[in-house]
């Protein structure tokens, strides 16, 4: 399902969480592709992890409230930051159901960047410690 | 007497001296080749492969596209799968486009070391260098012993360790993608390969080079190909090719700023530039126990990762904000952490950070960073200290190399995205200057104003076994009124490399170029 979180979260929550991925943006500003008063949440099935530079990509189809599925862009940090992070591509497999919190692309195309992302028992993907040589 | 020698040796007597001297020119030849301080043949230097391989490996006449050439692989052809063969013909029959050059994506080994581009070799006792003037792609081979520290990793040029088999030098090549190809005629490999070079100097400006490429994927057999690499006498530094930059440049995706890029002239509006003004910060102490080459250098040698607080989101202090990290600020003079711009460059920078200008950053075309950008574009990068030179080797796939000899800078109209680096040690403390930048760089992501009147002072003074501060003094009259002073730390680790290549899924620009398109259309 696509909630707009504009009335269920506040901002100031979402920018804390959203600190870890955002020191990813290596090369180029996350704030001028997505916009920061467009915060989604969405749950869906992975059907795809691109795992590239200078971001990895996850795939996800996620149900519209008409029932039909739209494949979502999910645009995470750099493949060598999850790499030194310890993830692997098969920590991300087809077929998984995840929960993402992030920001939708100004171009109104079903993209957005990703502030966390939950598997369905709870785990969290990229948290990683804040400063340090993993954090591009 | 003749006739009886004929007869015994079998070897006619006026053949035999000239075997004779035939020997003794080799074992002659084998000793003065040029040797490194540890006794390995010293492949130091410019080189660039002196044949067609890069069009076609094999045996080729004429085409419209391509010159004609000899075979370069053992046997004369490449003995594919009976479906390879189709595959690498329907390859040939596009390669127009289908080529991973037309994209400017990594060329992979042993492609990039058959280009027409020069390429330069440094070695250092654990590590060899090399830096391809070919889109600044470079190799760093492990000659260490280590094992690999992320195999199983695939990447454009692939996982590459070294040893050296009496005075060959042995190079294994692992875990390259599917995504190359051998030559531009469509010749191709999958991710199964696996390629043994083997670099053999001959004389002290030949290396002879020869690639087997195992992939049971693709071939019946595992085949090999040779090449001649001849020295570049009469070049003492590589130069730029920018592929894609290049292109889009051509194109018009990548637009000029009259402001900034060369030649572009001090506004007639600016505040006169103080070139005097600047605190004249001593550099930090070195104690005892940072670590030193064998001739007493200090070795700052290895992997880092800069700790830069945020500088690729501004040079100045700001506060974090969703999408976009926090700084601490890195500028150290003028005391007060503000840069000292020129009034329309303050607003330019802030122009520059509005939504529609994202596109405008070089970076987010895959660009080079720049100077000092490259250090904490953010990407960790690893630096070596062979003969004469510091090498840095940005993961961000691009490089620096530092000459240590006192020469001179390019011609002032030779102007480079990295620019012309020309460095000596002070003490304990490397100090770098350099110019010939081209002005298209941004400094962060917030566009930061640089133009091609830069000039940068950089200094590196190691300051215990694992960190190194950094200084970057930047003397730039067209965006600034005086020269200013950036620091951070570097922090060195245990790690390797990995690859940062850049185009092969860059889905944002399209995106960024759909915002600024739709504020360009609103402005109309």
């Amino acid at each position: 399902m696509i909630r707009s979180l504009k009335t269920g979260f506040t901002i100031a929550g979402l920018a804390t969480s959203f600190y870890v991925a955002a020191t990813a943006s290596a090369h180029h500003a996350f704030a001028a592709e997505f916009d920061r008063d467009s915060p989604v949440q969405l749950t869906g099935t992975v059907t795809e992890m691109r795992w590239a530079n200078p971001h990895a990509w996850i795939y996800i189809d996620v149900e519209g409230e008409d029932g039909s599925l739209v494949n979502w862009a999910l645009e995470t940090r750099a493949a060598n930051n999850l790499i030194r992070l310890g993830w692997r591509p098969a920590d991300v497999p087809v077929g998984a159901v995840l929960v993402i919190e992030g920001f939708r692309a100004r171009n109104g195309s079903p993209t957005a960047s990703i502030a966390t992302v939950t598997f369905e028992d709870g785990r969290k993907l990229f948290a990683g410690p804040p400063d340090g040589p993993s954090q591009q | 007497m003749v006739e009886s020698i004929v007869e015994t040796t079998g070897t006619s007597v006026f053949v035999r001296p000239l075997i004779l001297l035939a020997l003794v020119a080799g074992s002659v030849s084998a000793q003065t080749l040029p040797r490194t301080a540890d006794g390995r043949p010293d492949l130091q230097g410019i080189w660039r492969a002196a044949n067609r391989a890069s069009y076609d490996l094999e045996g080729h006449v004429a085409r419209y596209d391509m010159p004609a050439g000899h075979s370069v692989v053992d046997g004369g052809s490449i003995p594919y799968q009976p479906w390879a063969a189709e595959r690498k013909h329907a390859n040939f029959v596009s390669r127009a486009t289908a080529d991973p050059f037309a994209s400017c994506y990594l060329p992979g080994v042993p492609r990039v070391m058959s280009l027409e581009f020069p390429f330069q070799i440094f070695q250092t006792d654990e590590h060899i260098a090399i830096t391809f003037e070919w889109q600044q792609t470079y190799r760093l081979i492990y000659t260490n012993g280590e094992p690999a520290m992320y195999a199983g990793i695939e990447s454009w040029m692939g996982n590459s360790r070294g040893r050296w088999e009496d005075d060959v030098l042995v190079v294994e090549v692992t875990d390259q993608n599917d995504r190359t190809w051998l030559d531009a005629a469509g010749n191709f490999h999958s991710n199964a390969m696996r390629v043994t070079e083997r670099y053999r100097l001959r004389d002290a400006n030949t290396i002879d080079y020869e690639a087997t490429i195992e992939d049971p994927d693709v071939f019946t057999r595992p085949w090999t190909m040779r090449l001649v690499f001849t020295r570049q006498t009469h070049l003492d530094r590589l130069l730029e090719y920018q592929c894609q930059a290049v292109k889009e440049e051509a194109s018009g995706a990548f637009e000029r700023d009259e402001r900034t890029w060369y030649p572009a002239p001090i506004p007639v509006e600016n505040e006169p530039f103080d070139f005097e003004a600047g605190a004249d910060v001593p550099l930090p102490e070195t104690p005892s126990d940072i670590l030193r080459l064998a001739d007493g250098t200090p070795d700052i040698s290895g992997f880092f990762m800069a700790d830069a607080g945020g500088a690729n989101y501004g040079l100045e202090p700001r506060e974090r904000q969703p999408l976009l990290p926090a700084s601490r600020g890195q500028i150290i003079d003028p005391a007060d952490g503000v840069l000292p711009y020129q009034d329309w460059a303050r607003a330019e920078r802030i122009d520059r950070e509005m939504p529609y200008r994202g596109y405008d950053d070089p970076t987010a075309h895959c660009f080079v960073g720049g100077v000092p950008r490259s250090h904490y574009v953010p990407a960790p990068f690893f630096i070596l200290q062979p003969p004469g030179y510091v090498v840095v080797l940005h993961e961000r796939m691009s490089w620096r190399q530092i000459a240590l000899d006192g020469r001179d800078h390019l011609p002032d109209h030779m102007r480079l995205w990295q620019g012309s680096s020309v460095g000596r040690w002070e003490g304990d403390s490397l100090i770098v200057e350099s110019r010939n930048f081209n002005g298209k760089s941004w400094l962060n992501e917030v566009g930061d104003v640089v133009s091609h009147m830069q000039t940068v002072v950089e200094s590196f003074t190691p300051v215990s076994p694992t960190q190194i501060i950094y200084r970057a003094t930047m003397t730039d009259p067209i965006p600034y009124t005086r020269p200013w002073t950036m620091e951070m730390p570097f922090n060195r680790d245990n790690q390797e490399l990995l690859e940062v290549a850049c185009l092969e899924d860059n889905n944002d620009l399209q995106h960024l170029k759909d915002v600024r398109d739709e504020h360009r259309a609103m402005q109309n």
